[in-house]
């Protein structure tokens, strides 16, 4: 029995880990269900695009053009010393669409708009207004959840690609105006290396940290337990998991699509 | 100002998104997601290494299509380019793989191939192809190149180091010694006749350049002189011999010495003939004289060398071609052979002389008479006879286009040939025969040599005539040149006996 106890103890929170995976994915499962029934409340959807989208843009910008900048930087002072320095723009474009302008813009999203959604439905859950939905027979998973993730999913790829964009305009600025890369080669560089396959799978990696930031932060926001401090916490633990999610599918995304 | 709705809002974010979407995707210009367009070569390598799909395939550096798939087809890599429409490539253009930059990114190259090459069809293949530069295929030459330096340089050290190598070295270099002083020995002994020999050569060289404009028997009296003075250096020599060892055998004294009356004149001959001949050299007369003291000789001498040069790269480019062929003529059934010589002092500028062996180059009339029912018939037979006939012309050539003019068959004509192959394939047209009465007769002439010294040869001839004479012929040649007939000659066995 002592024997039971202990691999009890040991084995919990694996077990833990697992039912809450199994229930992020039943939520995002009834979520996806719940798109296809009217009504269709693109009301809400338009108004979490908004706030997920449209209002992270600022944000997001700031990002990718220091980020661009950056990396032109960095690359540029690891290129001349074998006299690759035309190879910056290239560097630049290929690490801003395929990592940099994804993941980033993925984690600015998750700061500003994941942690928006898991206090928002949190505050609901222990004001006790989701129940009030249910009892005005308004299915909560698909007035609160499914807007949210729809908005995540449609407005992360546009925000990348404003990302992607901004960050090679960042780093023609740095490359080719402050270190004096001749421009010309620049981008003649990066259109000869630069693919459209890569920006798409950027984006098709942006499609998924959406949907993961967006559903990962619901399902804190939809569990919450113990007040305001739970509100709290799940905000923080949303914005956690999402972060850890994006990076280690960011991984698995790479090696499948390149 | 109105505040933006929600729905505005998104829209603009969308389609700003869209737009940049866009603009990138039209700069970036590759939809690799779509079918390119163009058709598709198959080149076959035997290996492809470091060579990936999408790589570009490039005619003088600029990008014509894309490595579109690589596949291993019975041992060999099979690429299929996928070429941009409108690009044309030629049949025997070749692929080769070749490698950018310092990262050793791999793509293909095609060359521009012969112009007179058709272009190649969709889906057709490219055979003329060279392998990527192996690295470690050239390390592992490279390392096998070193491994018989080392062991030629260890095998040296074996024979030329140690006790026994040296010793070797040194008998070398003692015979080598001996050798030496024997041809000194050799050519003191001989000196006069050498210098016989250098008077006979400068004055061969005179005659040879100035043919009459030098009194040779001048040069005769000249070398008569020279032959009698070192006659006289010789008897000197044996007396002044003489003396020296009877001196040296004590014999007499320098007064007795002095006193001898032969001897005194022996002497002062000697000094005589001595005095003489090095004032003769000194004023430049004799021939040895005038090849020290005269530059003009040893200019002489150059000209006459350039002169000789000048003939035998002349020689060089002289070609001589020997050539025999046979022609059957479908229509009339007989055969018509043709032995040429063709001399080419120049490349673009040959001489040809041709034996004509014509089965039917002579008409022979006879009449007969005779009796047909009582009336007196005369009858006219025509024959055809065997008649030899003989062609001279002079060609003219430039670039792939060759003229000729002269006798064709033992009448006048001309020729026009065209070159091509590297001179494997031609065609001529030959026009000859004029006369007031008949068309001319139009010759046209195929050659083609398979391999070298023995050519194909098939026509058209005398296609204008209009006594039905017309006649589509085949035939066969050899031909040798000058070098080949040399060649063929030394190489012939010969009876012993």
């Amino acid at each position: 029995m002592a024997m039971m106890n202990f691999f009890e103890y040991a084995g919990r929170p694996f077990v833990g880990i697992l039912e809450e995976f199994g229930r992020v994915m039943l939520l995002f499962l009834s979520a996806a269900v719940w798109a296809f029934r009217p009504p269709f409340r693109l009301r809400q959807v338009f108004k979490q695009m908004e706030a997920v989208g449209v209002n992270s843009l600022p944000v997001v910008l700031i990002t990718a053009v220091s980020s661009g900048m950056v990396l032109a930087l960095q690359s540029y002072y690891g290129f001349r010393m074998f006299g690759g320095e035309s190879l910056v723009g290239a560097t630049v474009a290929l690490s801003m669409t395929r990592e940099i302008g994804p993941v980033f813009t993925a984690l600015m999203v998750t700061g500003r708009a994941g942690s928006a959604m898991a206090a928002e439905i949190g505050t609901m859950r222990v004001k006790e207004q989701i129940d009030a939905l249910y009892a005005m027979s308004v299915n909560p998973v698909q007035f609160l959840v499914m807007p949210r993730v729809l908005a995540g999913m449609v407005t992360l790829p546009v925000l990348t690609v404003v990302s992607d964009f901004i960050g090679i305009v960042g780093g023609y600025f740095v490359g080719g105006q402050l270190l004096g890369i001749n421009s010309g080669v620049f981008m003649a560089r990066i259109y000869e290396m630069l693919d459209l396959n890569d920006i798409f799978n950027g984006l098709i990696k942006a499609v998924c940290f959406g949907l993961i930031l967006s559903v990962v932060s619901c399902y804190k926001g939809f569990y919450t337990t113990g007040g305001a401090e739970g509100v709290g916490r799940a905000a923080t633990q949303a914005v956690v998991i999402s972060t850890v999610s994006i990076f280690i599918s960011d991984f698995f995304l790479t090696a499948v699509m390149f | 100002m109105t505040k933006l709705t929600v729905e505005a809002k998104v829209g603009v974010f969308v389609v700003m998104g869209i737009v940049i979407l866009g603009y990138m995707a039209m700069k970036v210009g590759k939809l690799s997601l779509m079918r390119e367009k163009g058709y598709d070569v198959e080149v076959f390598f035997d290996s492809v290494s470091g060579l990936a799909p999408d790589v570009p395939v490039e005619i003088a550096g600029v990008e014509v299509g894309r490595v579109r798939d690589i596949s291993l087809v019975d041992g060999m890599a099979r690429v299929v380019l996928r070429i941009k429409p409108g690009v044309k490539i030629k049949k025997d253009a070749k692929a080769v793989i070749r490698t950018r930059g310092i990262l050793g990114d791999k793509y293909i190259t095609l060359g521009k191939g012969s112009p007179s090459a058709p272009d190649i069809k969709p889906g057709q293949r490219l055979w003329r192809t060279e392998p990527a530069m192996d690295l470690d295929a050239l390390m592992g030459t490279l390392q096998d190149v070193a491994a018989d330096i080392k062991s030629l340089s260890s095998s040296l050290t074996g024979v030329l180091g140690g006790a026994e190598g040296k010793a070797t070295l040194k008998a070398i270099f003692n015979n080598f010694k001996e050798m030496v002083q024997t041809l000194n020995n050799t050519v003191q002994k001989n000196r006069d006749n050498i210098d016989v020999i250098v008077a006979n050569l400068t004055d061969f060289s005179k005659t040879l350049k100035e043919l009459g404009g030098v009194n040779v028997k001048d040069i005769q009296k000249i070398i008569e002189n020279l032959s009698q003075a070192s006659d006289r250096l010789g008897t000197v020599m044996e007396g002044m011999n003489r003396i020296v060892s009877r001196v040296n055998a004590g014999k007499g004294n320098i007064g007795r010495l002095l006193n001898e009356e032969e001897a005194i004149d022996n002497l002062n001959a000697a000094l005589a003939s001595l005095r003489e001949i090095s004032e003769k050299i000194n004023q430049g007369q004799g021939t040895i004289g005038k090849l020290v003291n005269e530059e003009e000789t040893a200019e002489k001498i150059n000209t006459a060398l350039t002169g000789i040069n000048d003939y035998l790269q002349k020689q060089e480019t002289f070609r001589t071609y020997v050539d025999y062929r046979g022609e059957y003529l479908f229509e009339h059934e007989w055969a018509k052979s043709y032995f040429t010589l063709r001399i080419q002092p120049k490349e673009d500028k040959y001489y040809l002389f041709q034996v004509v062996d014509d089965p039917a180059g002579k008409e022979k009339v006879t009449r007969i008479r005779r009796e047909v029912d009582g009336q007196i018939v005369e009858e006219e037979r025509v024959e055809l006879e065997d008649e030899l006939k003989f062609s001279a012309q002079i060609a003219k050539r430039y670039y792939n286009l060759g003229l000729r003019g002269g006798f064709f068959e033992s009448t006048g004509g001309v020729a026009i040939d065209y070159y091509l192959l590297d001179d494997r394939l031609t065609f001529s047209l030959e026009a000859f025969d004029f006369d007031w009465e008949d068309n001319p007769h139009l010759k046209f002439i195929a050659n083609f040599s398979p391999i070298h010294h023995i050519y194909l040869t098939a026509g058209y001839d005398d296609f204008i005539n209009d006594e039905g004479q017309e006649s589509f012929f085949l035939g066969a040649g050899i031909q040798f040149a000058d070098e080949d007939i040399k060649t063929l000659i030394t190489n012939v066995p010969i009876p012993t006996h």
